[in-house]
């Protein structure tokens, strides 16, 4: 089978000299539940963000959806064409605050897909039931509880049905008793089926969920193992001393 | 209870209770002097005489139904903005209504399909105070958007444009652009082709307004996170939607005190087309004052005129701040 996400060589400075992406290659295959984990500004972001050309590269090969992307900057409609098919969940939510909920997750079904305003809103509540949010639907962005918004923002990316989610440190904001009620959220879209990439630090979703492991540092693919062999016997000096730190924390 | 706190609020010791009774009978005095001259001295007559160019200008008698039913229409639209919440269906049509009220009031005052044509030098009094500031804001503030996006355009050649005409508005004294409008709007166009003062005083208005108000809404779109446009990126919208469906609305209810402030503001300066020759609310009671048979009763005059742009001002206020408060709710819930 095809794969979702095909990376090869991608490479990407911001500014001269230090490299953000730094001769990247990775695959995602369907169903599968990529983790990516490093450092702050490791270039995490930096990489998930060329999956849905919100960040573009210097060189190197992309293929998302069998959709390929080229390192040139003309490319908004087959960019436009990916995005209806993977969505992204970021850490700060980043709702609308003007929209309610129901008009949040709505707005894409209708204006992008040209769907009518019933099915979009009956399909949103089916959404946002899974969700476990329903009794919220009425209700704006900031009634709610940070947790509450994540899984908003996660409803809103399934809305456009996605072949791919794409997940930006999706509960760094939280605060901890909230934490969980997104990352079993995220479990059973992974059971569904769903393929992900997910950067996070939370060691036990990666251990439980994660099917591969991506280690960065500086730009760099350090490590991909699978999660049994990346948290227990982890092959670089590198990562053993960032998963140190982080069961410090 | 209440005899108490006043005790403690403003009779605490001795410095406080002489400010309080000094502030009280200073009150009393001016309020007395005030009601005296509203009541007795002063001579109404010259009001109540000339009530219907107050309104309508020199409208011709048999259709002043025309300018009366619009400024009553433009009364109940207040009211039914300011009732809104308690009746839910009303806000759905408000804002149709809101934008329509304008040309409107053209078509009324101006006649035409079925209606007998009325010269514009026969509009004036408050209905033209209202229609010069109402036709001038809604032109204005769509420009006004258009100039602030401009600004922030990729296009250098765009962003430079829009900055340029932005700037040299906002260094020139609005009485000029007015002059300038009479004055220069005529020669650009096609002999043959004229427009009468009232539009020429509308598109200068419109020229100038905009230009500030499209600093206010740039103030609004400034606020808005970087993050609510890629989050319209991500879910495949087009730049045009996420402009129009996520940042200018979120733009807009920031800018909106500031916008206000400009509309009230430009109620205001409608009284200078008085100089220019309009016979506006202030023009109007410019040319009463010149009749001899009216003479010296300025006082009178200038009185009712203030209370009137008073009237009017603070109904205008009063709306912006229920709107305001309705968003904040809308927010908040
Ligand atoms: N918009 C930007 N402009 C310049 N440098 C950036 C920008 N975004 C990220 N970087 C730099 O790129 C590197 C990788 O950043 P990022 O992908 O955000 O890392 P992470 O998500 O792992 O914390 C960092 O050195 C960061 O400073
Ligand atoms: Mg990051």
């Amino acid at each position: 089978m095809l794969p979702i996400v095909k990376a090869t060589n991608l490479t990407k400075s911001y500014a001269k000299g230090i490299r953000a992406l730094d001769n990247i290659s990775i695959s995602v295959d369907p169903g599968e539940v990529l983790v990516v984990m490093g450092p702050s500004g490791s270039g995490k972001s930096t990489l998930i963000r060329t999956f849905n050309g919100l960040e573009t590269f210097d060189s190197g090969q992309l293929n998302v959806l069998g959709i390929p992307l080229g390192s040139n900057h003309n490319e908004e409609r087959k960019i436009r064409r990916i995005r209806k098919r993977v969505g992204m969940v970021f850490q700060q939510f980043n709702l609308f605050p003007h929209l309610s909920i129901l008009e949040n997750i709505t707005l894409a079904p209708i204006k992008v897909q040209k769907k009518k305003r019933d099915e979009a809103e009956h399909e949103a509540l089916v959404l946002l039931t899974q969700m476990g949010i329903e009794s919220h639907a009425q209700k704006y962005p900031s009634q709610l509880s940070g947790g509450e918004q994540q899984r908003v923002a996660i409803a809103r990316a399934l809305a456009l049905k996605p072949e791919l989610l794409l997940f930006d440190e999706p509960t760094s904001a939280l605060d901890p008793e909230r934490v969980n009620e997104v990352l079993d959220a995220m479990r059973r879209l992974a059971e569904q089926g769903m393929s992900m990439v997910v950067v996070t630090h939370e060691v036990n979703f990666a251990k439980e969920v994660g099917d591969k492991v991506l280690f960065m540092d500086s730009g760099k693919v350090i490590e991909t193992s699978t999660p049994d062999i990346f948290f227990l016997d982890a092959k670089h000096q590198r990562s053993r001393k960032f998963l140190n730190q982080i069961k410090k924390k | 209870m209440i005899l108490k706190k006043i005790k403690q609020r403003a009779f605490s010791n001795i410095l406080d209770s002489i400010t309080t009774l000094i502030i009280i009978s200073f009150i009393i005095i001016s309020l007395t002097t005030i009601l005296k001259w509203i009541f007795f001295s002063a001579n109404w007559s010259v009001v109540k005489i000339n009530l219907p160019l107050f309104f309508f200008g020199s409208f011709p008698k048999d259709q002043l139904w025309r300018p009366g039913l619009w400024m009553s229409l433009i009364a109940i639209l207040s009211f039914a903005t300011l009732l809104a919440p308690r009746w839910k269906w009303v806000p759905k049509f408000l804002p149709i209504l809101w934008i329509s009220f304008a040309p409107l009031g053209i078509f009324l005052l101006g006649g035409g399909l079925g209606l007998s044509p009325v010269e514009s030098r026969n509009w004036g009094g408050l209905t033209l105070t209202i229609l010069l500031t109402s036709f001038s804001a809604i032109l204005s503030l769509p420009l006004g958007i258009v100039l602030a996006l401009g600004r922030q355009s990729e296009l250098p050649v765009i962003r430079k444009a829009s900055s340029l005409y932005i700037d040299t508005m906002r260094s020139v004294p609005l009485i000029a652009v007015l002059f300038f409008g009479q004055l220069l709007i005529p020669l650009f166009l096609p002999i043959g082709l004229e427009i009468n003062r009232v539009y020429r005083a509308i598109i200068a208005f419109t020229l100038f307004v905009s230009a500030y108000l499209a600093e206010d809404i740039r103030g609004g779109l400034q606020s808005v996170p970087k993050t609510q446009r890629e989050a319209g990126e991500v879910l495949g919208l087009h730049p045009l939607q996420i402009t129009c469906l996520i940042i200018l609305p979120q733009a807009l209810r920031v800018a909106l005190p500031s916008l206000t402030n400009q509309a009230v503001g430009l109620l205001q300066n409608t009284s200078l087309m008085a100089i220019l020759g309009l016979v506006e609310l202030l023009g109007i009671g410019r040319s009463i004052l010149a009749n001899p048979e009216f003479i010296g009763r300025y006082i009178e005059v200038y009185v009712w005129l203030a209370a009137l742009y008073w009237v009017v001002c603070t109904l205008m206020a009063l709306i912006a701040r229920h709107l305001e408060k309705q968003m904040a709710l809308e927010k908040r819930g």
